[in-house]
């Protein structure tokens, strides 16, 4: 997948919300990245855009969102049905709200292989197709699917259900997972598991993986790349370990190091100052410059461009782009 | 999970007797706190502003009314459970005699009246929540504030004058052409029972008379109906397991209503309960209206002759309806979304 | 490994007791109330034609109190286009028409009087009706079903199970019922309409008090020794009220609908008052000829109705969510 300068806008009551900007990602096949950020980054729209499931105020408003060799930005309906599935798959992060409330886990994973062997014209039995369901729900290390597979989603746990997800996508074979904060919504000891699912599957089946997250420790344990977004930009992208031990970019260290430390006593814990951008009328020039304790007078005018610095990409001034 | 189902079931069959007492209670304690004396019972009873000390008495006597309250309640509801709903005062026939023959027509009407704005209050609320802020939704909205705010006479007599006066396209008033023949009466209900007897003439007559006011009375609901169902529907359409939905390949169609729709009905079936109660209501004046000869006209009439056993016979069949229509509802909801069926 | 979500505005959150974080839920003011409503043009228009509706029912209500108290009948009817008990039989009938203006626009009924001049005659009656009813119903509401909902128990249950059997019915049907036991007259149809309007208001009120009796300020409350009376009082009314405001306006127009449908049955109805929905019903026997008889009164129900309706919608946005209780 190639993010080429992607801009995505949004057209609400208040105005035009720029929700993404200039976004630059490759993504390329059986890697794994980590998309990291606080809430309303941007990092969420990112994913959604590359399944067109934005809402219908938003709009690509610039560059191009390479999938597969097609930009889905311009891509008919058809082909985009095709490509919900089959090239990309998006799970979400409310257990709850997943899976439909109304129909049975076994009805609802044959509706996606039903739906799988009607776009690539194979043929469909009934009992093939439940026989699957279950094995992919073994896949996934779900105990006990035969019975799960009869339940409700109200009657599972939100592990089980996120499995069931997981589960379901795997039925579709995509080269692309897209997950959106899917283990925010569970507790420790399952998100732990979820996870090193995740990566089990992800080496199984050579899937590419974003990972969306606003916690760098997740990130961390699961992808190899990491990119750390900031009000809809794109400001430091590189290998995910190379990033937590020398994060360049002020931002992406206010982050790492605002994350508690069990080993150590750190002392007070560290927050960044200042609140969200306000996405309607970001900050000039970099949008970061506000809550930024190195930031420069042409921090405030200019918005710096992406420099590449030992082996990673930063948005900085402090790295590179300051030609005055 | 059958059991689930069926203890459900049992539990809200006694929720719904139990709510039947209470409304056969609520009726009896008005009447005796707005009627507070024997003397005042018995001369409504009789229906006789002049009748004598004596006579009062012997009603009073007849009809235990200086008896204990509790008892009387007691051998009111005992009466309302074998169908006993007093006696007419204007008639002196048993009520339910009286009602009989115009009950099966009131409901026919209302139900199809219901039916018809369901359907169409839940499409033009579909189509309004996938046009979001477009102009399909705001001609939707203003339909449904017109609607819902016009008094129900107002719909009745535009529909009456429009389309039976001066397009001549329907009758304007009564059941069924009065020259027919009825066939026989299996249910009461004319159109069913011209089904039944395979009597055409008939039913299609009664079909025509059937139409503007069952139309009058989906009026009442249809806004209503088609607001909760934008709302619910709008809400169904944003979340998570929409977009997955989306992400196992399905076309937008089976999305929007297979999906969707699905869980936005769901809401709506609770609306339709509470629309019933409202749609009876609003029958006695459709009735009214269209000289249509059902329960609400028979209430009219008992209205204007000042038959206060009638209308409270009225008031506690339309509760009875009511509370079985809330019953029957709460099966559907159930059978719709298993989330419930736990309750 | 510690998870710690990093929040929008950059601070790691510790958990701190929420009871020093919020003291009082925020309450809104009328003046925002007002800027909210004239932002959305037909709730605005909605909320002039309410203004001018309740305007005008004060002022003839104190020229037709006024008439009757000095014996001068002329009173009742200075504000209005023509004299709307008058007969005068030369003009029976007319159909809407510009002639006269305004007294014609909804055309004459058979006793030659403007129709026009008989329904505004008869707007102190409907404007009352909407503001005592839903009055009468919320404080009614509030006290049972706040302490319903606060005291729970068998309280509760009696309560739920109380407002169940009168919901149960339909508000015309009770209210018929109820109508025809106490009497005739405006008055008797008052309280008819108040006995049987407050359930959905208590029912409201309950479900306010089952989720504020649990927020912090009020164990806060309970821990420095206020008794329960005081802490309804302080603090679990006072933040009930402002999500009804918008049903409540709502229901005015339910109330007048409600109304209307009364006196066209011809329950409450005197003949000396014009009432709305009697005057639509005294036009039946002129249907479909002399239409505007039956037809002009619903009209004009049906406006006012519209104008609460808007402005009960619109305040139905502002607090959020669909309508529930």
């Amino acid at each position: 997948m190639d993010v080429e300068n992607l801009a995505i806008t949004y057209r609400t009551v208040y105005g035009t919300l720029k929700a993404l900007n200039g976004v630059n990602l490759t993504v390329g096949e059986g890697e794994s990245v980590a998309l990291v950020g606080e809430s309303g980054c941007g990092k969420s729209t990112l994913g959604l855009a590359i399944v067109r499931l934005l809402p219908l105020n938003a709009s690509y408003s610039a560059g191009r969102l390479m999938l597969d060799g097609k930009d889905v930005a311009t891509m008919s309906n058809r082909e985009v049905v095709r490509m919900r599935g089959s090239t990309a798959f998006m799970i979400f992060q409310d257990p709850l709200n997943t899976l439909n409330p109304v129909k049975r886990v076994d009805v609802q994973m044959l509706e996606a292989i039903h739906s799988r062997a009607r776009h690539t014209n194979a043929p469909f039995s009934e009992g093939e197709a439940r026989k699957e369901a279950v094995k992919k729900l073994e896949d996934v290390r779900m105990p006990d699917p035969e019975s799960i597979i009869t339940r409700y989603p109200h009657q599972l746990s939100g592990g089980q259900i996120q499995r069931v997800v997981i589960a379901m996508g795997l039925v579709m074979r995509p080269k692309l997972m897209i997950a959106d904060e899917p283990t925010s919504a569970l507790d420790v000891t399952v998100q732990a598991q979820v996870l090193k699912l995740m990566r089990e599957l992800q080496r199984e089946y050579r899937m590419s993986i974003i990972f969306i997250t606003h916690d760098i420790n997740v990130a961390y344990s699961i992808c190899d790349r990491m990119v750390v977004m900031y009000a809809g930009e794109v400001v430091e992208m590189g290998e995910a370990g190379h990033i937590t031990r020398n994060a360049l970019h002020p931002y992406s260290q206010a982050l790492i190091a605002s994350v508690p430390r069990t080993t150590k006593d750190q002392g007070r814990l560290t927050s960044i100052s200042g609140s969200a951008a306000n996405m309607l009328s970001p900050p000039s020039g970099c949008r970061f410059h506000p809550r930024c304790p190195y930031a420069m007078e042409i921090c405030s005018s200019k918005s710096p461009p992406e420099t590449e610095k030992d082996g990673a990409l930063v948005r900085c001034f402090l790295h590179g782009g300051n030609t005055s | 999970m059958v059991s689930n189902f069926g203890l459900f079931v049992v539990r809200r069959a006694i929720n719904a007797a139990v709510t039947l007492v209470l409304l056969i209670a609520l009726v009896f304690v008005l009447l005796h706190v707005l009627v507070p004396s024997p003397v005042a019972m018995a001369r409504i009873i009789t229906g006789n502003p002049r009748a004598t000390p004596a006579i009062l008495a012997s009603i009073i006597k007849a009809n235990d009314l200086d008896a204990p309250l509790y008892i009387q309640f007691y051998n009111y509801l005992i009466g309302i459970l074998h169908g006993n709903f007093g006696t007419d005062t204007l008639y002196h026939v048993p009520e339910l005699q009286e009602m009989q023959a115009y009950l099966p027509v009131t409901l026919e009407l209302v139900v199809v009246g219901q039916i018809i704005g369901v359907l169409i209050g839940l499409y033009t609320g579909a189509i309004a929540a996938a046009n979001r802020n477009r102009a399909p939704d705001y001609g939707m909205k203003a339909l449904y504030l017109t609607t819902w705010s016009a008094p129900i006479f107002l719909v009745g007599f535009i529909m009456q004058l429009v389309v039976a006066y001066w397009l001549n396209l329907l009758p304007a008033t009564g059941v069924v052409d009065p020259t027919l023949i009825p066939p026989p009466a299996v249910t009461g209900a004319p159109i069913i029972d011209a089904l039944l007897a395979q009597n055409w003439v008939y039913f299609w007559s009664a079909v025509q008379h059937l139409i503007l006011p069952a139309f009058a009375i989906a009026v009442i609901g249809f806004g209503l109906v088609t607001r909760l169902g934008r709302a619910s529907m709008i809400d169904a359409l944003d979340r998570d397991y929409v977009k997955l939905a989306y992400m196992k390949g399905l076309s937008k169609g089976k999305v929007v209503w297979g999906t969707a729709f699905r869980n936005a009905m769901i809401p709506i079936i609770t609306l339709v309960a509470l629309l019933f109660a409202f749609s009876v209501g609003g029958a006695v004046i459709i009735e009214d209206v269209f000289a249509y000869h059902g329960m609400g006209f028979f209430t009219v009439n008992a209205i204007y002759n000042d038959d206060y056993t009638a209308v409270l016979a009225f008031t506690v069949i339309t509760g009875i309806a009511v509370i079985v229509a809330n019953f029957v509802a709460d099966i559907l909801y159930a059978v719709a979304d298993p989330r419930v069926r736990l309750t | 490994m510690a998870r710690r979500p990093i929040r929008s505005s950059g601070q790691v959150a510790l958990k701190t007791g929420s009871a020093a974080a919020e003291t009082k839920d925020v309450k809104k003011g009328a003046s925002f109330y007002l800027e909210y409503i004239r932002k959305d043009k037909p709730a605005f228009v909605g909320l002039l034609i309410i203004a001018a509706f309740m305007l005008f029912a004060i002022f003839e209500a104190i020229m037709q109190e006024l008439a009757n108290v000095i014996g001068q009948p002329d009173l009742g009817w200075m504000l209005l286009p023509t004299n709307p008990l008058a007969l005068t039989f030369d003009l029976k009938l007319e159909p809407p028409s510009l002639a006269d203006f305004p007294a014609n626009i909804l055309g004459t009924n058979f006793q030659g009087q403007s129709i026009l001049s008989r329904v505004l005659y008869a707007t102190p009656h409907d404007a009352a009706a909407s503001v005592i009813v839903v009055g009468s119903a919320i404080v009614v509401g509030m006290f049972l079903g706040t302490a319903a909902g606060y005291y729970g128990g068998w309280v509760d249950e009696i309560m739920m199970r109380l407002t169940d059997a009168f919901l149960a019915l339909p508000a015309l049907v009770l209210a018929i019922a109820v109508a025809i036991l106490i009497g005739g007259g405006f008055t008797a149809l008052l309280y008819a309409l108040m006995i049987i309007w407050w359930p959905t208001y208590a029912r409201f009120f309950r479900a306010q008090a089952l989720t504020l009796r649990n927020k912090a300020y009020v164990e806060a409350s309970k821990l420095s020794g206020s008794n329960s009376f005081a802490i309804l009082v302080k603090h679990i009314i006072p933040n009930s009220v402002d999500p009804i405001i918008a049903y409540a306006t709502l229901d005015m127009g339910t109330v007048i609908l409600t109304y209307a449908a009364l006196a066209f049955l011809g329950i409450g109805v005197s003949s000396d008052y014009p009432e709305w929905g009697a005057e639509s019903a005294a036009g039946l026997q002129f249907f479909p000829l002399q239409w505007w008889y039956s037809i002009m009164p619903g009209v004009v129900i049906a406006i006012v109705v519209v104008a609460f309706t808007l402005v009960g919608d619109r305040l139905q946005d502002l607090i959020g969510g669909r309508t529930t209780y």
